[in-house]
């Protein structure tokens, strides 16, 4: 995968490509586990949303009507599923989602969706920063 | 470079090339963001809404050789949104949407 610098900290050791590209679906859709649609205020958003709301708040109220929580660490917990959520300034940027195995997969942007062995590994670049963590029962589907 | 500078002279070519050069660039940086709102800020995205009405049938034609998030600019430039609420999010169905919607305007070949 060609970065242009713009992941700092994805190394060839540290991720995988784990799909081909496609513009369909965004990383947000892809923490929730849909294919489908491309998730964005004003485009597609569980929830009433002014379009211009991307910001990280309106990220997380997406995330809490899905089930999950605030938690303090992205450790792999028995029982939980979690998430990893990203932003800027501005934006929210990014959101990554932890694998049983413990590691975490990213869709990038319109690129590829990746495996990646922390969820610090895609922030520090076009992402800005790791803002949190979320968490819900695994058991629970949305 | 204002728009009244270059614009109005601008040729047919000159303009297909100068979008061209901007979509690419566009596509490029926008890669591996995942808010619409993000690219549509990149100054390539920017510049192209600024050609005005004159570049819809050329991205309606970018759009259908290869479906990209092109729907922010068509909105902003034509004020207007032809995708109907089921189609939000779908961006194959949205892509349809605008070219459907380029063909009855007779922006598209039919």
């Amino acid at each position: 995968m060609t970065t242009h610098g713009l992941f700092p900290r994805l190394s060839k050791e540290n991720h995988r490509s784990t799909s081909p590209s496609s513009p369909n679906y965004n990383c947000i859709a892809w923490a929730a586990e849909d294919t489908d649609r491309w998730w964005q205020p004003g485009i597609y958003w569980p929830l009433p949303s002014p379009k211009d709301d991307c910001g990280i708040g309106a990220l997380e109220q997406v995330f809490r009507s899905l089930g999950y929580y605030d938690c303090d660490i992205g450790d792999s917990e028995l029982g939980y599923e979690k998430i990893a959520l990203y932003g800027n300034n501005l934006f929210y940027t990014h959101a990554a989602r932890q694998l049983p195995s413990g590691k975490w997969t990213s869709k990038l942007g319109k690129a590829e969706d990746i495996e990646h062995d922390t969820a610090e590994d895609v922030a520090d670049g076009v992402y800005g920063q790791l803002v949190g963590y979320m968490k819900r029962p695994q058991s629970r589907k949305s | 470079m204002s728009r009244s500078a270059t614009y109005p002279a601008a040729a047919p070519a000159d303009l297909r090339r100068r979008f061209e050069r901007l979509a690419a660039e566009w596509k490029e940086r926008s890669r591996f963001l995942s808010n619409t709102a993000q690219m549509a800020l990149l100054t390539s995205y920017q510049r192209i809404i600024g050609m005005g009405p004159v570049v819809v049938p050329l991205i309606l034609e970018e759009l259908q050789r290869e479906p990209d998030h092109w729907f922010w600019a068509l909105e902003s430039i034509t004020e207007e949104d032809p995708v109907p609420a089921a189609a939000k999010g779908q961006i194959p169905l949205m892509t349809d949407a605008w070219l459907q919607w380029g063909k009855k305007h007779g922006l598209l070949a039919p």
